[in-house]
C-alpha cells in the first residue's frame, strides 16, 4: 500500500481532507487482538468513537481505494439507519468509479437506501434488474434475486 | 496540495481529531518489515 496506493495524488487529498488516517503496525497490541488482525493490510473504517463498520483485508490499488472509503462511509450511515445520509457516498462511487469491484454492492445498498426512505419497493427491483444486466456474476445479483418477485 | 498521507499513530488522538473535524478514522494495519 505504501509503496503504490498511498503515493497516489488523488488518495492522498481524498484521506487528507475526508478521514483521519491512522496507522499502526500489524502486531500493536491491544489493537491487533481488538480488531482480530491475521494478514496485512488490513484496512478498518471506524466512526469517531472508534466503531468498526467496513474493512478489507489485502493490496487495494489506487482505483479500488477510494470506493473502498466511500463504500465505508456509506456504511456507518447504514449501520446507524441513516438512510438518507448514506445515499451520497453510494451514489459518488457508482459515478465516479464505475469500473470499481464494488459497484454493485453499491448499486444494492442503494436500493435498500431508497427503499427505507420512501417505502416503494421499485428501486430494490429496478437493482435487481440492473445487477441482472450488468453484473450478472456478482454476488450481488444473487442476494438481490428475490426483489425480481416485487 | 499535500504530497504525502498526514498518518496519526495513536487510536485515542485519531478518534479525539475525528470527532473534532467531524470525520472517519481508517486504520491501516501494516507490516513495516
Amino acid at each position: 500500500m505504501g509503496a503504490v496506493t498511498y503515493q497516489n495524488q488523488q488518495v492522498i487529498d481524498y484521506l487528507n481532507q475526508r478521514f483521519v488516517p491512522l496507522q499502526v503496525p500489524h502486531n500493536s497490541q491491544p489493537l491487533a487482538t481488538d480488531f482480530r488482525v491475521s494478514w496485512t493490510p488490513t484496512l478498518v473504517i471506524l466512526d469517531p468513537e472508534g466503531v468498526e463498520h467496513h474493512r478489507a483485508v489485502g493490496f487495494l490499488p489506487p482505483e479500488e481505494f477510494i470506493p473502498f472509503l466511500l463504500l465505508g462511509e456509506a456504511k456507518v450511515h447504514l449501520d446507524r439507519q441513516e438512510y438518507a445520509a448514506a445515499l451520497p457516498p453510494l451514489e459518488q462511487l457508482i459515478k465516479d468509479h464505475p469500473a470499481s469491484d464494488l459497484v454493485p454492492e453499491a448499486i444494492f445498498h442503494r436500493a435498500v437506501c431508497r427503499f427505507m426512505t420512501t417505502h416503494d419497493p421499485t428501486p430494490l427491483k429496478e437493482a435487481y434488474e440492473c445487477l441482472k444486466s450488468c453484473y450478472p456474476q456478482s454476488d450481488w445479483f444473487k442476494r438481490s434475486q428475490p426483489y425480481s418477485l416485487l | 496540495m499535500q504530497h504525502e498521507i498526514k498518518w496519526e499513530h495513536n487510536l485515542e488522538a485519531a478518534k479525539i481529531g475525528a470527532r473534532q473535524q467531524n470525520r472517519l478514522i481508517l486504520l491501516d494495519f501494516f507490516n513495516p518489515g
